[in-house]
């Protein structure tokens, strides 16, 4: 096999290009070499642990990039698919339905709400410091951040110390309604919970006017941020006598602010939509 | 010509290189010294078989020769075994009326010799025995068709997973209650490829047929016949038996008939004997066999000239042509190779799919899921392994190779035969032009007692003789004027060797030589007006025409003659030497056998030249030649010089030859001496039995590694005795051969295992083609019997077309391997993430949208551009593939693709998909069993990582980016698949990025990534969302880990042939 001139030219470019310096004299020197030299053990013109680190670099490189140094421990890199929050409900179901003089009916929901407010007890509370109403409390710099106090006394009926069943037995169930939580979020205006039934529907909420407090924001993760409660807000249907054994469709919503709503597929983008139906 | 063999014999050696190169090394002047081709005598069918070395078949590297006996025993044999019906299809022809006086014929058909059949009687028997049409072949519905191209062979796997993505669906949406889509719509999206590929397919086949078609002689025939004493021209259906014919030249012969009278008729029975030349029909039986006696005229041959009388003795289905056309109709063929290697392939899938399928099945149970689930695994991961765009891919690579081959006039009937010829091992070939460049050259001369060199240079600088010499100068008049080639008008700007020429090969040479060295033979022919002529016939084997002189004042018609050697010495009784006229004796005769020995044993065809000055007293002017009846000496001849004629062979001519041939032994031996079909140093049994000097029955048969085959020894041949001689023997030539007997050659290789090519324009090919894996007809000349059994057919009849079509053929196959190869290597990265899914519970890492994108998307374009990947080597060198060993898809194409490339494809997919969840905040130890909560809709506060809480639809969001991601990641990473896909053993950097559609492909891939990823709307047609652009960079390093992995590979296994490497990674 003869090399041809094309090739021969392309090693000599590699030769130049690599500025390794061949042993042009030596006259046994092919095409072959610019794949492989058997005499300086070249591949593709650099030898083996020349290729080794360049490999090496470009895999460490590429890789520790993006996990070792960029990666935060307290924030994600992204979060723009966490922009709007999403409200839940507890207890957890989309579909609420009981029988109020059958208490077994409706214990694993009361159940369910004792085990969401246990964090959130005066005794708890009472550890975390008070912030300022209706302002953020930032504390970016802080190296250990506060937590601000969430009473569940606050949540008055709904808050589960007076009536442990949250209004179960009477026929007047207590939903609590709460934001998710996003690092670094800080939702602007004056964002409060309003939920309309499908029917006229005399609900109350607590705390009154369904606030939910800017004091809340922003949250710093849960490294930096362990002990931080998010804001509740518990709304109790007043259902009367007709509205028994009807099932009630509930949308609540989180207003007065900048964030989403009204996204088309994500039914839960700051909104939730419940079923409640009190049978007797 | 040195430069082409030098080129052939770079690489190995093929027996026929090395046995041009030897003479090359023996003579080494003159142009066409170099090679040898021989021919002997003309021929009237040669039918070769080419056969490529296989040793696993038990033959070697080496050729086959047999011959038959004399030409004039040539009846078609019983063929054994086989059904009865066929049997008796292949027996021999059971005409006797040419045995019966014309009155007993008269008496069987109840006919008149002067009046012809009443036209009661014609009704009667046209009732009786139907119309005289041939039944065609049945022909396939075209639903048929179309269902053969839906449900057969690859689809059928594609079908399957079809069928499973329904079962899974129904089961899921027996069993959820919000099942999810995706099996449905794979489902259909299988069943869509399907439909689409089946009815391109299907089209393209249509419009091969439509072709066919115009093939087919629209005009009906007329015959005229004599009914009630009254000639009358009916439509050639409605001849029957009995009924008066007449024929004229030119007319297409209506049925089978008895010559009762006939005028200078003459018959062209080459259709149907493939004897070419025509052949003269008179009311005498001369022969017991039917085919061989004159006054017999079979249904569909040509009435040349002159005119004949006769009696029909059989119609339609009946005549000889009828029973080769239902024998051929009637013969099942078997599956194309390149059908076989898709089967096969298919039987590997599945065993990997079922293999996964069931492993996981199991493993799923023993980790807790329900039944139910897991057979929905099982499922999944079954039709995961589904490359559901190979269908189209292998469709589209097939098509593309059929519309490059009709290009060159390769027009192919059936799309997988596309492949055939490349997987051939032996050719059948009744055209010598297969093998030779079909450029017949004068090649050397004897005269005056020496053997000169002819001169084929155009400036005529090479002469080696002398040119003035008398004998010389006669030699070329006579084979000027006893020469009915001409060159074709309107070429005198051209160079004499490029012109073209009307006439037959010889002929053509003859012109061409006589042309150059003595100038125009137009001129010539002018000064000397031919007054009479006999053609060239195969019972004279000479030629000869009479011409006035030159000379005005000399009233001697001049008498020249050309044929066989032997034959034309035969008729002479004096040489020119030096110009002059002297005896023939003894000597000059033994002169005359050794310079034809010398020059037929170097492999040419050897013409002798005489001619005679015709006495004026007995020949005056005016007197009238009748070459019908000769009336005047065609002996006592002088004898002039020898010309040798070669054709050069083809430099990609295969490397092993089984003869078949119609010419006499002795002659077949020699040209397949010649040729190195007999090697040299081989023997056949009668040469054992002549340097022993003992009887041939006392020579042990094994002793004899040539064969030489007598026709008639064919017919008592048992079948397990024919394999004997096809496997004990390396070398076989047979020769004279019935469509029978043709049947029997190929069904012998065929049971041994080769893959048989067979090409033929005659009826008589017919049965022959259709047996053959790949039969080739010819356009032209072809029959349309021959052409509608064939699988390809030479538009242009032009033979090179068919090494062309061994070329493309292999081409295509290497190309599909590494199709193939590139195509499954993305099942890995496609399948793996539902793995994961299962066993380590991670949210879905690619979905089957994005799965459905790469298969039916992005990977198309490349893997169909390979298949305009040229060559890694030259491979015409190599030899055909043996097909129990060489697979399309084989266990090694497998593990590249499957267990090392495709590994490292979805290790990137996989680090694309973690960086994106990290990035968003689900760290990979996070993931780890999240799968329930992750795809429970209820579940709207999710957390991750950071304690962030995410809705459903946000982190499916995620999710769905991520298979973005992975999609994206596989198309960075099939981009350097499919660089090391374009070769399998040269380095990309020997190979070149020459292949423009593959550099189109890599930008087409991957500008349909970017357009599904960020065109507005994605997201919710195919829920697919735009990248950060960060997230394309993750699987750069694996894409070029694949390809310095694999440019490792290939550098280990050039270095190390046949070691480690090879053996266990070479597809």
């Amino acid at each position: 096999m003869s090399s041809s001139p094309q090739e021969q030219n392309r090693e000599q470019k590699e030769e130049q290009k690599e500025e390794q310096k061949e042993d042009k004299e030596e006259p046994k020197e092919s095409w072959k070499d610019c794949i492989y030299n058997p005499r300086t053990g070249e591949f593709m013109g650099r030898t083996a642990s020349s290729w080794g680190e360049t490999v090496s670099m470009f895999v460490c490189l590429s890789l520790s990039d993006r996990e070792t140094n960029t990666l935060d421990d307290n924030v994600p890199r992204y979060q723009d698919r966490v922009a709007n929050p999403g409200l839940v409900i507890r207890p957890h179901a989309a579909e609420i339905s009981f029988n109020r003089s059958d208490p077994t009916n409706y214990n694993q929901y009361i159940q369910n709400l004792h085990n969401l407010l246990q964090r959130y007890n005066d005794s708890i509370q009472e550890r975390n410091d008070l912030c300022m109403v209706g302002e953020y409390t930032e504390q970016d710099n802080e190296p250990i951040k506060k937590v601000c106090q969430f009473k569940r006394s606050m949540l008055r009926q709904c808050s589960g110390l007076r009536d442990s069943s949250f209004g179960f037995a009477e026929g007047k169930p207590c939903i609590i309604i709460k934001m998710n939580r996003v690092i670094g979020l800080k939702p602007q205006g004056d964002p409060y919970i309003n939920c309309t039934g499908d029917s006229p529907l005399r609900m109350q909420y607590y705390p009154s006017e369904a606030r939910l407090d800017k004091m809340f924001f922003p949250y710093y993760g849960n490294k930096a941020h362990a002990d931080y409660v998010q804001p509740l807000v518990a709304v109790q249907l007043l259902l009367s006598r007709e509205d028994l054994n009807v099932e009630q469709t509930v949308e609540c919503k989180l207003e007065g602010t900048n964030l989403r709503n009204d996204d088309d597929r994500d039914k839960f983008m700051g909104r939730v939509v419940f079923r409640v139906k009190v049978s007797e | 010509m040195i430069y082409k063999i030098q080129a052939t014999s770079q690489g190995h050696f093929t027996r026929v290189q090395h046995y041009l190169l030897y003479s090359a090394r023996q003579k080494p002047h003159g142009e066409f010294n170099k090679a040898r081709w021989l021919y002997f005598g003309c021929s009237q069918l040669l039918v070769h078989t080419v056969r490529m070395p296989d040793s696993t078949y038990g033959r070697s590297d080496s050729y086959r020769v047999a011959t038959t006996q004399d030409k004039a025993d040539r009846s078609p044999k019983k063929k054994k075994g086989g059904t009865k019906d066929m049997d008796d299809l292949k027996k021999e022809v059971p005409i006797t009326e040419h045995k019966m006086s014309i009155e007993e014929v008269c008496r069987k058909f109840n006919t008149d010799i002067v009046q012809g059949l009443t036209n009661a009687k014609a009704a009667e028997y046209l009732i009786r025995d139907g119309p005289n049409a041939l039944t065609p072949p049945p022909t396939t519905p075209e639903w048929v068709k179309f269902c053969r191209q839906l449900f057969g062979g690859f689809s059928i796997l594609l079908w399957t997973g079809a069928i499973l993505c329904f079962l899974a669906y129904a089961i899921q949406a027996a069993t959820e209650d919000e099942p999810a889509g995706d099996n449905l719509y794979l489902g259909i999206v299988l069943t869509a490829v399907v439909v689409i590929t089946g009815c391109f397919s299907y089209f393209q086949e249509a419009k091969s047929s439509k072709i066919m078609e115009s093939f087919k002689n629209m005009v009906p025939q007329q015959a005229l016949v004599i009914r009630e004493g009254e000639k009358v021209t009916i439509n050639a259906e409605e001849v029957v038996g009995g009924d008066l014919i007449e024929v004229k030249g030119g007319d297409r012969i209506p049925a089978d008939i008895r010559v009762v009278s006939a005028h200078g008729c003459k018959v062209d029975n080459s259709s149907l004997t493939g004897e070419s030349e025509p052949q003269s029909r008179s009311p005498d039986c001369t022969h017991d066999n039917p085919l061989e006696t004159r006054n017999v005229a079979f249904f569909s041959t040509n009435c040349v000239e002159g005119t004949a009388r006769g009696i029909v003795i059989c119609t339609g289905d009946r005549t000889v042509m009828g029973r080769i056309a239902t024998l051929t109709s009637g013969l099942e063929t078997g599956k194309t190779p390149i059908a076989k290697e898709i089967e096969h392939f298919i039987h590997i899938i599945t065993g990997v799919a079922v293999f996964l399928g069931v492993t996981f099945f199991i493993l799923a149970i023993i980790l807790g899921y329900s039944w139910l689930e897991a057979v929905i695994f099982l499922i999944g991961i079954i039709v995961a392994n589904v490359p559901e765009g190979l269908l189209a891919t292998v469709t589209v690579c097939l098509t593309l190779t059929a519309k490059r081959m009709a290009k060159k006039n390769c027009l192919v009937k059936n799309l997988e035969a596309v492949e055939t010829l490349g997987s051939t091992s032996t050719i059948c070939s009744d055209k010598t032009g297969t093998l030779t460049q079909n450029r017949m050259t004068v090649a050397h001369m004897w005269f005056d007692n020496q053997i000169h060199e002819a001169d084929t240079t155009e400036d005529q600088s090479g002469a080696s003789f002398d040119k003035s010499s008398v004998t010389w100068l006669s030699l070329a008049r006579v084979a000027g004027l006893c020469n009915r080639a001409q060159f074709k008008a309107g070429q005198d700007s051209l160079p004499i060797l490029k012109r073209d020429v009307a006439g037959d090969a010889s002929e053509s040479a003859l012109l061409k030589c006589i042309e150059l060295s003595c100038g125009s033979v137009r001129a010539m022919r002018d000064r000397n007006k031919k007054v009479a002529e006999i053609p060239f016939n195969s019972t004279n084997k000479y030629q000869l025409s009479v011409h006035e002189t030159e000379d005005p004042n000399d009233n001697r018609y001049l008498l020249v003659m050309k044929g066989a050697p032997e034959r034309i010495l035969d008729r002479c009784t004096t040489i020119l030497v030096q110009g002059k006229e002297q005896p023939m004796d003894e000597e000059l005769k033994e002169a005359f056998q050794n310079a034809y020995m010398e020059l037929g044993g170097l492999g040419e065809r050897v013409l002798g030249f005489c001619h005679v000055l015709l006495p004026e007293d007995q020949y005056p002017k005016g007197f009238a030649f009748d070459t019908e009846d000769v009336n005047f000496q065609t002996d006592n001849l002088c004898f002039v010089g020898l010309m040798s004629m070669i054709d050069p062979p083809r430099a990609a001519v295969p490397d092993a030859v089984i003869m078949v041939t119609g010419d006499h032994p002795i002659t077949a031996k020699a040209i397949a001496k010649g040729v190195g079909i007999i090697s040299e140093g081989n023997e056949t049994v009668e040469d054992i039995a002549a340097r022993l000097n003992i009887p041939v029955s006392q020579v042990n048969p094994r002793d004899a590694k040539a064969c030489v085959v007598h026709g008639t020894d064919l017919k008592d041949l048992s079948q397990d005795q024919m394999d004997d001689i096809l496997r004990n023997h390396t070398e076989i030539v047979f020769a004279r051969t019935s469509p029978q007997q043709k049947l029997i050659i190929v069904e012998g290789c065929q049971r041994l295992g080769a893959i048989v090519a067979v090409t033929g324009d005659g009826v008589n090919d017919s049965p022959a083609l259709k047996k053959a894996d790949i039969g080739v007809a010819m356009g032209i000349s072809g029959s349309d019997v021959s052409k509608q059994a064939a699988d390809m057919i030479l538009l242009d009849d032009n033979f090179a077309s068919i090494v062309t079509g061994v070329e493309e053929g292999r081409l295509i196959f290497d190309n599909l391997k590494k199709s193939i190869a590139y195509t499954l290597t993305s099942n890995i990265p496609e399948i793996t993430p539902f793995l994961f899914f299962i066993i380590v519970n991670i949210p879905l890492p690619l979905g089957t949208i994005t799965i459905l994108c790469i298969d039916l998307g992005t990977d198309m374009v490349p893997a169909i551009s390979l298949a305009y990947e040229t060559a890694e080597s030259d491979i015409m060198k190599r030899q055909p593939r043996n097909p129990a060993r060489d697979k399309l898809v084989n266990e090694r194409l497998i593990s590249i693709a499957y267990g090392q490339i495709g590994m490292i494809q979805a290790l990137g997919g996989f680090f694309a998909y973690f960086v994106i969840l990290a990035e968003n905040g689900f760290l990979p130890s996070r993931l780890v069993g999240i799968r329930l909560n992750w795809d429970d809709r209820s579940t709207n506060d999710l957390e991750d990582s950071y304690g962030q809480q995410w809705t459903y639809e946000q982190r499916k969001i995620v999710e769905f980016t991520c298979h973005t991601a992975f999609f994206v990641s596989i198309v960075v990473v099939q981009w350097a698949d499919v660089i090391i896909c374009k070769t399998r053993r040269n380095s990309v950097f020997q190979q070149g990025m020459r292949n423009k559609i593959l550099i189109f492909g890599l930008f087409e891939e991957t500008a349909l990534a970017a357009f599904l990823s960020y065109c507005p709307g994605m997201d919710v047609a195919l829920r697919m969302y735009p990248l950060k652009p960060s997230w394309w960079f993750c699987a750069f390093p694996y894409s070029f880990l694949i390809f310095v992995y694999d440019e490792i590979r290939k550098l280990l296994l050039r270095r190390n042939p046949g070691g480690w490497v090879e053996r266990e990674t070479y597809y």
